[in-house]
């Protein structure tokens, strides 16, 4: 039904494709499987004609074709679903079904248009009120008049972006039953997910996408979840942190930071914690715990009456981020976009934006050779990927931004970093760089406080984790004492002995 | 590779639009009139844009960080009607610089509650706009006062020239030159656009956001209180219901340079060809006879072609 050949795309200076090939037969499930980054959203935008291809073939039926938008796409049977649904939830689920058709109607034909869809939704097997108003349907019904309304426009072709992450397990059960009887309908689908069970369950073939390149088309009753894993990360899991035992013995560590007196909003006990130099401290608990707070208000970004800092013994007072800055304390935030980087300036910019006190050479001026060669410095020792300093920062890949913002602290006298989510949004590849970053930046004496959602990260990398629970600190564990089930049970508040 | 060049010349117009409206206009205006390009012409043109010009410079400085101020207009009238009185009591230098220092009073109350009490830019600078309008109105009785003759030696500033070129024009490139050196050079411009582009992440760099914020609503009141006192050089007198209007003018000339009104995104060079666009709308149509309506009409025609343009943008 559809041949992929070679495509390449590249955006500005980075290869989001880079050479991809796949086929999908009528009637068969392919499901494609990769990393965040690896390029899966793109090939789908480049086949859904949302975006042009740079190079290579598409074949639909063996005809090489050309969309100029999702229309023409449409016309030739493609369809896709997004995870955000692009239903009208204030219409009803048969006019959002025969929404297409609307316009050739001056009056709406109500019961056609009913009798349709309810038609349509039997035949996959389901049965739903098709007067309600599409906002008043579960999140899986939602789901199925997407697909129904795919196939009132004679889709061949349906693309499913992750459907399942919004879904429960009955649901994606659900959506399963849906699917297969798509598929004895003859519609090729493509189904995107990182959920390997998922995949063993519903799919025919799979292809794994990485950095850009289709590295394997195997046929699912032929493959293992090991090889899948493989195939997608290109290494495996515990090659990506760097090797820590050797320095976790080591007692005679001084106290470089310690921290107490903080309150983090919804909690009246005070939160306090030491911190050495050259430690990596895992900060762990469930979204909501107080996490993000803790490190916004040793920052000083958030207003806190009760907090003491000291520093090798000496109070310090931390009452704004400049503050902290000139304390020698440094924050990575959580939301890259809102709040870590400035996507709009360039990357000199964000590299330089916390260092400029000491690039001053009076009245504000800047000494740029000194600013030049310190950026470019970090940008080969971070290996940030990049055509040009002068680039917009929103240009780069998520975890090319997360390498600049490090870059930020790594250009200022920075002691303590506090570090939220660092790879959240980061592929593979920058993943491991961004721990050996870290795990680098401990080494030279710096002391890291890094809050995680990623368990495998919180395994992996820190010398100890603390867990929060409901704004206060209820644990902690020791790097050799640590597993998943610790910390789970820490977090949700079990007693653990 | 014909459409190639297509799409390159459209992306090109749509790059530049502020240099080739102004060139547009600059050949339609000495084309429909012989008068336009005489030396007497351009130094009355310099003289009529020059107190927008001021006020658009320091407007650029606010719509930069995300912000906004409507109280140029007033401050026109205000600081008119101060140097006025003023002249009255002391000489010239005196007057002239306390009536800069008065403006600088006026931007330290805005800037003080936008960057550190929160109130939004819009909101302050409208409660400004009317308060500083009303003082006008109360210490002038509301009524235009004359030039005192201690200060008389203002005039000299609005009509004088050093070797044909008006002092209001000197004015005007020194105060360019100053902030295109900020702007390009200097940590406080290259902040400005940061500023803009997203708040919360140069906080939480370590930058002191508020005093940028604060300076930039003093600069831009300074900048006005020099333009109220260039055009007091001109008429005269210090009127209360000046300017009435004119910090729309001021934010088109902006807009029309390209300025994006959310932040992080603008030009000098092209607010000043804004400035120039819309003063030479005014120029021609004056050489032309041309009732002044229709300026209004072409003026809000530029303004759309303008965001137009910037829709297509990248």
């Amino acid at each position: 039904m559809i041949e992929v050949l070679g495509v390449k795309k590249s955006f500005g200076g980075v290869r989001a494709l880079r050479g991809v090939n796949m086929e999908v037969k009528a009637g068969e499930i392919h499901a494609l499987l990769g990393e965040n980054g690896a390029g899966k959203s793109t090939l789908m935008k480049i086949i859904s004609g949302a975006i042009s291809r740079d190079e290579g073939v598409l074949k639909i039926d063996g005809d090489e074709v050309y969309f100029k938008n999702t229309q023409a796409a449409k016309e030739k049977g493609i369809g896709i679903i997004y995870q955000e649904f692009s239903l009208v939830p204030e219409l009803s689920v048969a006019e959002n079904i025969f929404l297409h058709q609307l316009k050739n109607h001056l009056f709406i034909p109500w019961k056609k248009l009913r009798d349709n869809s309810r038609k349509l939704i039997a035949e996959l097997g389901f049965e739903l009120d098709v007067r309600k108003k599409v906002k008043d349907l579960s999140i899986a019904d939602q789901q199925i008049v997407e697909i129904s309304k795919a196939l009132s426009e004679e889709v061949r072709l349906l693309i499913l972006d992750e459907p399942s992450a919004v879904l429960g397990p009955a649901e994606i059960h659900k959506l399963f039953r849906t699917l297969r009887a798509l598929q004895k309908r003859g519609v090729a689908i493509i189904y995107i997910s990182h959920h390997l069970e998922e995949l063993f369950e519903l799919s025919d073939k799979i292809t794994v996408l990485k950095d850009g390149v289709s590295v394997a088309t195997v046929s699912t009753g032929e493959t293992t979840k090991d090889q899948l894993v493989e195939l997608m990360l290109g290494r495996s899991l515990n090659t990506m942190f760097p090797d820590r035992t050797h320095l976790q013995s080591a007692k005679h560590r001084e106290v470089l930071f310690s921290i107490s007196g903080i309150r983090v909003p919804g909690s009246n006990d005070p939160v306090s914690l030491k911190i050495c130099s050259g430690e990596i401290v895992g900060v762990g608990g469930l979204v909501g715990s107080g996490r993000t707070e803790l490190l916004r208000a040793i920052f000083g970004a958030d207003p806190q009456s009760f907090k003491k800092v000291t520093k090798r013994d000496a109070i310090l007072r931390v009452e704004s981020p400049k503050a902290a800055v000139r304390s020698g304390i440094g924050m990575v935030p959580e939301d890259r976009k809102q709040h870590g980087g400035i996507l709009e300036c360039s990357i000199r910019e964000n590299i330089s934006v916390a260092n400029y006190p000491k690039l001053n050479k009076g009245m504000g001026f800047i000494r740029r050779e000194e600013e030049n060669a310190i950026v470019a410095a970090l940008k080969e020792k971070l290996n940030i990927k990049m055509v040009a300093l002068d680039q917009a920062l929103k240009d780069l890949s998520g975890g090319n931004q997360q390498k600049v913002i490090l870059a930020k602290w790594l250009n200022t006298e920075v002691e303590l970093l506090l570090i939220d989510e660092p790879t959240r949004g980061v592929d593979v590849g920058a993943r491991a760089e961004i721990y050996q970053i870290i795990h680098d930046l401990a080494e030279s004496g710096k002391a890291i406080l890094m809050v995680s959602s990623d368990w495998e990260e919180l395994l992996g990398l820190p010398d100890r984790v603390i867990v929060m629970r409901k704004g206060t600190i209820c644990g902690e564990v020791l790097k050799k004492d640590l597993n998943e089930e610790i910390l789970l049970r820490m977090a949700i508040g079990e007693e653990y002995k | 590779m014909e459409r190639n060049t297509i799409s390159r010349i459209k992306d090109f117009i749509i790059e530049h639009n502020t240099v080739l409206i102004f060139v547009v206009m600059l050949v339609f205006s000495a084309s429909m009139s012989d008068s336009f390009f005489t030396l007497n012409n351009l130094s009355n043109l310099i003289r009529q844009i020059a107190p927008i010009g001021l006020m658009s410079f320091g407007m650029l400085l606010v719509i930069l960080i995300g912000g906004i101020d409507l109280s140029v207009g007033s401050v026109i009238a205000g600081i008119g009607v101060a140097f006025a009185l003023l002249s009255y009591e002391v000489y010239f230098p005196v007057a002239f610089a306390l009536s800069l220092l008065i403006g600088g009073g006026i931007g330290v109350i805005t800037g003080y509650l936008i960057a550190y009490q929160k109130v939004a830019p819009f909101i302050a600078t409208l409660a400004m706009m009317t308060i500083v309008r009303g003082l006008g109105y109360l210490f002038s009785k509301g009524a235009p006062i004359t030039v005192g003759v201690y200060s008389e030696s203002i005039l000299n500033l609005g009509s004088g020239d050093v070797l044909g070129v008006p002092y209001v024009a000197l004015i005007l490139v020194v105060v360019f030159g100053i902030l295109y050196v900020v702007l390009h050079y200097n940590v406080f411009g290259r902040l400005l656009i940061a500023i803009g582009s997203n708040e919360e992440a140069v906080r939480l760099s370590g930058v002191n956001v508020r005093r940028y914020k604060f300076w930039v609503y003093v600069i831009i009141a300074v900048l006005t209180a020099l333009a109220a006192l260039i055009i007091v050089s001109r008429t005269g007198v210090g009127t209360p219901n000046i300017g009435v209007g004119m910090e729309l003018d001021v934010i088109a000339a902006v807009v029309i340079g390209g300025a994006s009104l959310s932040g992080g995104k603008g030009s000098l060079l092209n607010t000043l060809l804004g400035v120039l666009i819309l003063g030479m709308i005014g120029n021609i149509m004056n050489l032309l006879n041309i009732t002044s309506y229709l300026q209004q009409l072409i003026k809000g025609i530029i303004i759309i072609l303008a965001v137009v343009f910037q829709k297509y943008q990248k």
